[in-house]
């Protein structure tokens, strides 16, 4: 078990050193998430919704500052996949599944709380119906890190998958392009899930694109109360266990048929 | 039963081509990596293994560390099937791709091993000693905290042995292990490899296509040809049965002496120096240096075995590869 700690330990010591990666990504998250606001200033100055504002606007900060627990491959993995360098790991009496599962926590982790806190410092200094707002309640708050947490295990669990796939097709590209569409509109990235129509929220934030950051924020602004809270951990946790015991199934299947290109 | 016994093993792997340039549609082609390959090796022996880029070398090295399954016959390593019973194999086993890497492109070495120490359960005081140990053969002292990325190819490659070793494997397999080491580090790897198998026991190995490291350290080479086992036995038969030409270089006290020599060898003059290339196994040493003798008062005279690569050249060339 110590082994799958020290990957972890190493991938965000490794993670911390990008510190330029890092200034570039938050400049840029703040740039979107400042763009998205006007425009729901403005759709609420002409058509005002049931939703209150300050939530869309605590929805948009807390998704642009997780932005990199969405969107990041290790590129590390990917080129060891693509050139063969996966060769060494298959020679090392651990599980691969698990060993990569904890690179790409490690990653998401240290790189999204990395532009994370000082994004939502700044968002918190900004002026009232532009920046973000405290949580409704101490359980809500509670409730939405915990789920938040979950969140994690259940993103990486899915790129484990891609991860899966990558090794059949070599080129990530066309799997991942794919991927991100759904990841993006169905994480509620581009549009929040709460301005969805309420009969396509009933379905969207069944799905695990929901249960990654949709659910934690909904918590954390109150537009789920905290007695909601075990039933959406529940749920998290359902997809978690699935999605992991269907990247486990894949990377079995693919150390059978696994063929090391060039020599 | 030997330690390692392979038996009629095959793998075959499916290249897709264009039939020709314009055409749509790619087909399946099957290549033969490995035919039918049998061979045993016992613990404790230092086998180098060569052949032709190509020939199926490194396809067998991976299927004997359990990463790839082969598609018929067997193979056992120390009682267990590689592929199948791939984690308590490969911890007993050592690995080195020479064109790969293993260690952490962006920490430095030293983090790479420790996370090594864990993934093979090494106790904290026999890790340190074995670093002791590893680190001096391969002069990392003064490299540990350093990024690998900051090394020049010669260090990386010590560094990525220093791994694969750190776990003490009782079977070593080194797959153009030698790739960017300079004289020195060439010779200090040699020397710790012949440590590590005499101190240890280890079994090795050895690909490669550095011919010298394979006559310094291999008292067997098996060669591979076509996915098939073309010569398997002591390192000196093999050269002796390719081993055509040999070249005297002579000078004699007086100049320009004609000694009596048997018809159809290569003379040439280059200056004070008489140069005689002659197959052994045609005109026996002895005969030649007789004639030379009877000719004049030798002053220099050097004897010069063929050139081992063009040696294993030549042999390729015969078993036509």
């Amino acid at each position: 078990m110590k082994s799958y700690w020290t990957v972890f330990r190493l991938r965000r010591k490794m993670e911390v050193q990008y510190r330029g990666a890092m200034l570039g990504g938050i400049i840029c998250q703040i740039f979107f998430g400042l763009i998205l606001i006007a425009l729901y200033r403005a759709l609420y100055e002409s058509k005002p919704q049931d939703l209150p504002l300050s939530h869309v606007v605590t929805y948009v900060w807390l998704q642009q500052a997780f932005f990199r627990m969405l969107l990041a491959s290790d590129p590390d993995l990917l080129d060891k996949i693509r050139t063969g360098g996966i060769a060494y790991d298959l020679c090392r009496p651990v599980s691969l599944y698990g060993f990569y599962y904890m690179r790409i926590l490690a990653q998401k982790l240290t790189g999204s709380l990395m532009r994370a806190v000082p994004m939502l410092i700044f968002a918190a200094f900004l002026p009232e119906g532009w920046g973000i707002t405290p949580p409704a309640s101490p359980a809500g708050f509670l409730l939405s890190l915990a789920a938040l947490l979950l969140g994690l295990l259940c993103v990486s669990a899915l790129e484990n998958i891609t991860m899966a796939f990558t090794m059949r097709t070599l080129d990530s590209r066309g799997v991942q392009a794919m991927l991100n569409l759904l990841m993006m509109t169905l994480s509620g990235n581009i549009l929040p899930l709460t301005l969805f129509p309420d009969s396509w929220q009933r379905i969207i934030t069944l799905l695990p694109y929901a249960q990654l950051l949709d659910a934690p924020i909904r918590l954390y602004t109150g537009d789920w109360a905290p007695q909601a809270g075990p039933r959406i951990l529940a749920l998290q946790l359902g997809w978690t266990g699935l999605l992991a015991a269907l990247g486990l199934f894949l990377w079995q299947r693919n150390q059978k048929h696994i063929i090391v290109q060039g020599g | 039963m030997s330690y390692i016994q392979v038996d009629h093993l095959q793998k075959n792997f499916w290249v897709r081509k264009k039939k020709d340039k314009r055409s749509l549609f790619r087909e399946k082609e099957k290549v033969e990596a490995l035919r039918d390959l049998s061979f045993q090796i016992e613990r404790g022996e230092l086998v180098g293994y060569i052949g032709p880029n190509g020939a199926g070398k490194s396809s067998t090295v991976k299927i004997l560390s359990g990463i790839l399954t082969p598609d018929g016959g067997s193979a056992t390593i120390g009682g267990l099937i590689p592929w199948e019973n791939r984690k308590e194999h490969v911890r007993r086993i050592g690995v080195v791709f020479g064109q790969r890497m293993q260690l952490w492109w962006d920490v430095p070495i030293l983090d790479s091993f420790s996370l090594l120490k864990d993934i093979y359960r090494i106790p904290d005081a026999a890790w340190k000693k074995r670093l002791d140990e590893l680190s001096g053969a391969l002069q990392l002292e003064d490299l540990m905290r350093t990024p690998l990325r900051l090394l020049s190819l010669g260090q990386r490659m010590r560094a990525e042995l220093c791994g694969s070793l750190l776990h003490q494997p009782e079977l070593l397999f080194l797959d153009e292990p030698s790739i960017g080491l300079d004289s020195i580090s060439k010779l200090a790897l040699r020397d710790f490899l012949r440590w590590e198998n005499r101190e240890h026991g280890t079994t090795i190995l050895l690909t490669t296509h550095d011919m010298e490291d394979i006559a310094a350290l291999c008292p067997r080479v098996m060669v591979l040809g076509h996915g098939r086992k073309l010569f398997d036995g002591e390192l000196s038969a093999l050269l002796a049965r390719y081993d055509t030409s040999r070249t005297v270089t002579v000078r004699f006290g007086e100049g320009n002496v004609q000694p009596a020599l048997p018809e159809g060898l290569s003379v040439s003059r280059e200056g004070d120096d008489l140069k005689i290339i002659y197959d052994p196994r045609k005109n026996p040493t002895a005969d030649i240096l007789a004639s030379l003798q009877q000719a004049g008062t030798l002053r220099e005279l050097t004897i010069q075995p063929q050139n081992i690569d063009h040696l294993i050249a030549d042999m390729y060339q015969e078993m036509a590869l």
